[in-house]
């Protein structure tokens, strides 16, 4: 669980959001209020409107009502590089790195956003250019000392394990310096020590860059140990909101989620 | 030969007096190597040091370090013994019981942690710790909401100490003033193949005598360099990585992370390089290995010049003069192949390979010497404080070589080493019984046996204790058995078993790596190591190489029968030590089952 300071700020608000798609209510009046410094998980069956959500936050979805506003300034309508700009960036489920490039080399690319000169200097590569790739090779190695990738910083991307790639793929996202991070399950298909491993990295990353979390992810033990709080989604609707403990005993999640049976442990 | 009037306290004052901006150490830290000078290292002690004395370290304490290497490990060590403190290594590796075990036993009001992962370790245990008032940790990464008040960073108790420098800048040199070459240097725990660990209490001086002995060998000078990367806290990478600098002022690299030691090798090529056989039979089996994957011209030119390079070593380990046309043929073998391979292995600029800690298969050392890298094995013990011997002269196969000038050596009648109490540790901390046993009558008993051959070299035979005595009453090393094993690329560990039986057996644990890589080119579909270690065809693989070496062994000395282990040994189930020695008693006892078999 991330250590926050007393009744923070919210940094992420979201209010009534709902989009169709063909007639499907992909979401339905959604609204949630993320505070800044703490891990914010969001759970629900499969397409329970999850990576939707994602996807309206960070700008590839346009909702058709609803607000979304990040640090108090509305960006429903902005564009995706726009708003990784503000500083939401995201990881993805399906890994998107370059898969034929380096480790250092995709964290570098991330940075492009960042690294502001022209065509002209970067063919000459000296004054502005070099300083900016310095100054971002020395944040680049900052992660990569966090994220202990130091033995692959030259391997290409292609020929390491999934967890790995996992683990570079939070590296790109956060070799962009972002505020608020979306996680898209982070864990999935890994095996136990992989996922301790992520779980630590995640708490890390909250702790240390000081970087709001929004998770979303199927392993209950994760979402347990790691969130604040947490929302579950069903069909497009948000049927609870509460500490890990509240929704584990909500008995509308344990229907909705995991069939009458079936407790969620905490 | 006089015994050297100093300590390492004062060692470090007077370096940094005279290299002043030279180069000490290098870390790689963000990807680039960072150099600190032998002012930055002095700098770091002497505020480190006041920092514990604030925090109430007296002559006498005890200082445990808990911790990958590093150079604050280095700076830890040496603040403590400024202090007149005793500092004591832990490995890493170790489980929080074995912590445990060392902080009480030891005694330790503080102790000095890597990072999150050890810390851990220590305060699981530390409610059994009365003694325990510090912990200090070196990397805060993931510590910020600890809240336990017995936990400071170490940049703070430096922080500390620079300011109780300010106000009196001589007090860290009045420290060091007071340090006594007789005083308890630090206590390294044995591994220990058998029972609790034991603390070798080692005195400064006995133990810089012995390293300017050994450097007779070694011949080193203030323009070597080593990189790091044997645990600290045992006695040959602390004599490498802390104390022979101290002596002769070379370079010491610590490497970027432990999985980066092979890269950082490569990229430092180091003057020399001390390794236990584990990992020069590793680097062996992996250039078999490679070299029957690589193409094919590359893979004629390692087999074509092989023999020429086994030729020449022939001269170098006798010191003989090359004749010239095989000097010639070397150096189209070295253009051709050697160069590449020792570039690969990082050997590049390497003067001297000593291999020490275990017994060494000849074959490995001689494959070193044919690439060029002049390989030795030396023999020492922590208890004879890393003094022992190594070859002066000429290198002889399976031999260790002569007494350094420090050692006075003489076999007992049953052949047990035995090394005059002059050059020794001061005893087991807190085991007068042990001690005593130890150290009888003036010598110290080492417990291996060994011959004396006509050039005055030493041969091991073996561990007395693990000297096997066959049913029809033949004396078998096992240990020289199973180092000719262990050289297959295929076999990792192999355990000789047949004390007080017929034959002779063994337990082999196959080199996942490399079987598994043989079992993919031949097509044979496995999952895991258990999978691998059942299949019918891997054991006919491993048969084969064991019958390759039972050719080479006397017939008392061949192994009969041999089982492959259905798991791989590991330090966390109690089968390895921390240096990874196999523990006989605990692998005889947990595969009863598979011995038996094997007798039945």
């Amino acid at each position: 669980m991330a250590v926050i300071e007393k009744d923070p700020p919210v940094q992420l608000e979201v209010s009534s959001l709902s989009i169709n798609f063909g007639g499907i209510h992909a979401l339905n009046e959604v609204s949630l209020a993320v505070k800044k410094g703490e891990i914010y998980s969001i759970i629900g069956p499969n397409g329970a409107g999850k990576t939707t959500l994602f996807n309206c936050i960070s700008g590839i979805y346009h909702p058709q009502e609803g607000s979304i506003q990040f640090e108090g300034s509305e960006i429903q309508l902005q564009k995706p590089h726009k708003i990784a700009q503000m500083g939401i960036a995201r990881a993805f489920q399906n890994i998107e790195l370059f898969r034929g490039m380096t480790v250092l080399d995709n964290l570098m690319a991330a940075k492009g956003h960042s690294m502001k000169y022209g065509l002209l200097r970067a063919a000459v590569y000296i004054g502005r250019c070099l300083r900016e790739e310095i100054r971002c090779r020395d944040e680049v190695e900052e992660i990569i000392e966090f994220l202990d990738l130091q033995n692959l910083r030259k391997s290409p991307v292609a020929s390491l394990s999934y967890g790995l790639q996992k683990r570079v793929e939070l590296g790109r996202a956060l070799a962009m310096n972002p505020k608020l991070l979306l996680v898209d399950e982070p864990v999935s298909g890994m095996n136990v020590e992989e996922t301790e491993d992520m779980a630590r990295y995640m708490l890390d990353v909250n702790e240390e860059m000081n970087i709001t979390i929004i998770l979303v992810e199927h392993e209950m033990g994760v979402v347990m140990d790691l969130s604040d709080r947490v929302t579950v989604l069903n069909f497009g609707t948000k049927i609870a909101e509460g500490s890990p403990r509240e929704i584990a005993q909500d008995p509308q999640v344990i229907n909705a989620y995991l069939g009458e049976t079936q407790k969620l442990s905490v | 030969m006089e015994k050297p009037n100093t300590t390492y306290p004062k060692l470090l004052v007077e370096k940094a007096r005279m290299y002043q901006n030279r180069v000490a150490m290098r870390e790689k830290y963000k990807g680039i190597w960072q150099e600190i000078s032998w002012n930055t290292y002095l700098e770091k002690v002497k505020n480190f040091s006041l920092g514990l004395a604030e925090l109430g370290v007296q002559a006498g304490d005890h200082v445990s370090i808990l911790g990958e290497n590093c150079p604050e490990w280095v700076f830890a060590d040496i603040a403590a013994q400024s202090l007149r403190g005793v500092s004591v290594g832990i490995y890493p590796t170790n489980s929080e019981e074995q912590v445990k075990y060392i902080l009480d036993h030891s005694r330790s009001r503080f102790v000095v942690v890597g990072d999150q992962e050890q810390t851990d370790k220590v305060l699981a245990v530390k409610d059994s710790l009365p003694m325990l008032r510090n912990i200090i940790v070196i990397d805060m990464k993931g510590l910020r909401h600890y809240e336990d008040p017995m936990i400071s960073s170490f940049s703070a108790v430096e922080e500390r100490g620079r300011t109780a420098d300010q106000e009196n800048p001589d007090r860290f040199y009045k420290f060091v003033d007071q340090t006594e070459p007789q005083d308890e240097a630090f206590i390294i725990y044995t591994s220990g193949t058998t029972g609790h660990p034991k603390g070798c209490v080692i005195p400064h001086q006995n133990h810089i005598y012995n390293i300017h002995a050994i450097n007779d060998i070694f011949q080193f000078t203030d323009n070597d360099s080593v990189v790091s990367y044997l645990p600290l806290c045992h006695i040959l990478e602390r004599g490498v990585s802390i104390s022979i600098p101290l002596v002769i002022g070379y370079t010491v690299n610590f490497a970027e992370s432990i999985d980066t030691v092979q890269q950082n090798i490569q990229e430092i090529s180091p003057t020399f390089f001390a390794a236990v056989p584990r990992i020069l039979e590793k680097l062996y089996s992996t250039i078999q290995i490679k070299i029957e994957d690589t193409t094919r011209f590359k893979r004629f030119m390692y087999h074509f010049w092989k023999p020429v390079g086994e030729r020449v070593a022939q001269y170098r380990m006798a010191k003989e003069k090359i004749p010239l046309l095989w000097t010639i043929l070397y150096w189209l073998g070295y253009l051709w192949s050697f160069r590449s391979l020792r570039e690969k292995l990082g050997l590049l600029n390497c003067k001297m390979l000593m291999s020490g800690g275990a017994p060494i298969a000849p074959e490995i050392l001689t494959f070193y010497h044919s690439l060029g890298v002049y390989a030795i094995e030396m023999w020492a013990l922590t208890e004879s404080c890393g003094g022992g011997t190594g070859p002066h002269h000429e290198v002889k196969a399976g031999a260790v070589g002569e007494p350094i000038r420090s050692v006075k050596l003489r076999l007992a009648d049953d052949g047990e080493i035995l090394i005059h109490s002059d050059s020794v540790f001061a005893g087991y901390y807190r085991d007068p019984e042990a001690t005593r046993e130890i150290l009888r009558d003036g010598w110290l008993h080492t417990g291996d046996i060994g011959e004396i051959d006509e050039d005055g070299q030493l041969h091991i035979v073996d561990r007395k204790k693990d000297i096997i005595i066959t049913s029809g009453g033949k004396n078998i090393s096992p240990s020289e058995i199973e180092n000719k094993m262990k050289c297959s690329p295929y076999i990792k560990e192999a355990i000789i078993i047949g004390d007080r039986m017929k034959y002779l057996t063994a337990l082999i644990q196959i080199e996942y790596d490399n079987v598994g890589n043989w079992a993919q080119s031949n097509k044979i579909a496995y999952t895991t190591y258990k999978s691998l270690a059942q299949n019918s065809e891997v054991y006919e693989l491993v048969k084969h190489e064991i019958e390759m070496v039972n050719e080479t062994l006397a017939r008392v000395e061949t192994v009969k029968k041999f089982k492959i282990l259905e798991k791989e040994l590991d330090q966390d189930d109690e089968e390895l030590t921390a240096t990874q020695k196999v523990k006989r008693k605990v692998i005889a006892k947990r595969f009863q089952k598979e011995i038996e078999e094997m007798y039945a």
